[in-house]
């Protein structure tokens, strides 16, 4: 079938994912663009179709022959090209999200062992002991900032135990790429972050050459040793991969923890069914990472001109693939702007659809259940002082939280190996 | 009733051993699903069935 197709990007709106605007209200927001341009064209960081729709999503993330990962970095300039985000983050590819096959196969099958659910399992007590920690930390004083003290500093620390990179040095890599996700690109914030990464190469690199001489059983240990196809990693794919599992660990579990913790403290009648009932929580788990979709998109480049739902998408076309809008989408999910603890089967893609589906989703709802079992079974009256919660400005990246200062009914320290 | 998992379709979403537990585990080696018995008791083939309607691939199939 052929018919004239109109020139130019039909469906132009005025949108741009990064936008305080947006992080204000993009539930509303997808909801409009998707009923009036399900694929829509935005000329905001040179020019990205915005696809809202649930079953468009799925597609294209089925097909990364057309809507390819892969980012280059021109080594002269520095600058990169495609990837994983919109605007390209600098200088530094992810592996392996930010490839495609063949070597994303190679790439992924490495590291899959180690983020599959047995284990995660086997790091689940060691996980309750540090988040029994940061509580003890706080648990006499009565009051406590809940990003702060404990749902950015646990997942950051769980990752480096994964590493086995020292924990007291967790904060050393938690903070600066906490503030790449959420502060603006042009901000000197994000910029003096971006120029940390540098630091933690170092520090990683040095850590791979002492594993090399004394191995364990970690993380960086596997990454200086192993082999794919039967050869080690270079020390460039080595950081890349360092790099791509700091990013997922140590932002997405946070955002998702801190604002279940909010929800629970706005509908405690929920709270004790997430206790008492396993398969409930579960059930509940998933719900949660829907509605709140904490890695709000991810993007692709075309790799072809292709027509899609009566559109040209031309050979180079960048384009985001709005998970969140995915998850809100009222063809597949019934009632979708309300949270219902028991929606069942729910086909969220909270975690990613199509082969780079998170690597690390298993670890994050195994943080993120002992996050929560913690604070509610050790602060059950917490309140959170909803006149001091500070959102993040954007939720290009992760939909999150900067702060959340609370208060609760003190308590005594259960003795946790401290940190 | 049968049921069989689309390797090369699955991801590891995982909404199948949520739905159904007593047929679907997960993978030790990368958290794909396996069927445990592709055979489906009458007691089970309503989880099944949201087992087919909750994976976000399509990746479960009964015949």
């Amino acid at each position: 079938m052929t018919s004239a197709r109109k020139p130019g990007k039909q469906c132009p709106i005025s949108f741009n994912h990064e936008s305080a605007d947006h992080a204000r209200r993009w539930v509303e927001e997808f909801d409009e663009i998707r009923s009036k341009c399900p694929l829509a064209w935005t000329e905001s960081h040179g020019g990205y179709w915005v696809v809202t729709r649930y079953r468009d999503i799925v597609e294209m993330a089925q097909n990364p022959h057309c809507f390819s990962s892969r980012k280059t970095i021109d080594q002269a300039t520095g600058e990169s090209c495609g990837g994983a985000s919109i605007p390209s983050v600098p200088g530094q590819i992810g592996i392996p999200d930010e490839t495609d096959s063949p070597e994303w196969d190679g790439y992924r099958s490495f590291l899959n062992r180690r983020f599959a659910p047995k284990a995660v399992e086997e790091r689940r007590a060691r996980t309750e002991r540090f988040a029994a920690a940061l509580i003890d930390r706080v648990i006499e004083k009565g009051h406590f900032d809940i990003i702060d003290d404990l749902t950015n500093p646990l997942p950051a620390i769980a990752t480096m135990d994964i590493f086995g990179l020292p924990l007291s040095e967790w904060n050393d890599f938690a903070e600066p790429l906490h503030r790449l996700m959420y502060l603006p690109k042009e901000e000197p914030g994000f910029i003096e972050a971006a120029g940390r990464l540098q630091w933690m190469r170092e520090r990683i690199e040095e850590l791979v050459i002492e594993r090399r001489k004394n191995p364990k059983d970690d993380l960086v240990t596997y990454l200086g040793t192993g082999e794919i196809n039967g050869r080690k990693l270079d020390d460039e794919t080595i950081w890349s991969m360092a790099f791509n599992i700091l990013l997922g660990g140590v932002d997405t579990t946070t955002a998702l923890t801190s604002n279940v913790l909010i929800y629970f403290c706005r509908n405690p009648d929920k709270k004790k069914l997430f206790l008492d009932d396993k398969d409930a929580a579960s059930v509940a788990r998933e719900e949660f990472v829907r509605y709140f979709s904490p890695i709000h998109g991810i993007a692709r480049t075309a790799t072809t001109d292709v027509d899609f739902n009566g559109q040209k998408i031309e050979k180079g076309d960048r384009i985001y693939l709005a998970y969140a809008a995915a998850n809100h989408d009222p063809e597949v999910f019934g009632d979708p702007g309300t949270v219902n603890l028991d929606r069942f089967p729910n086909r969220h893609i909270g975690f990613g659809a199509g082969k780079h589906r998170c690597l690390g989703s298993f670890q994050a709802r195994m943080m993120f259940e002992t996050m929560i079992h913690e604070v509610l079974t050790r602060m059950p009256d917490y309140q959170i002082d909803e006149s001091r919660m500070k959102p993040y400005p954007s939720v290009s990246v992760v939909n999150g939280w900067i702060s959340l200062p609370a208060t609760f009914t003190p308590g005594a320290k259960v003795g946790a190996p401290p940190l | 009733m049968k049921v069989r998992v689309k390797h090369e379709v699955c991801v590891g979403h995982a909404m199948c051993v949520l739905a159904c537990p007593e047929l679907f585990r997960l993978s030790d080696e990368d958290g794909h699903a396996v069927v445990k018995d592709e055979q489906v008791p009458p007691h089970l083939q309503d989880a099944v069935e949201q087992a087919v309607r909750g994976c976000p691939e399509g990746a479960i199939e009964t015949a």
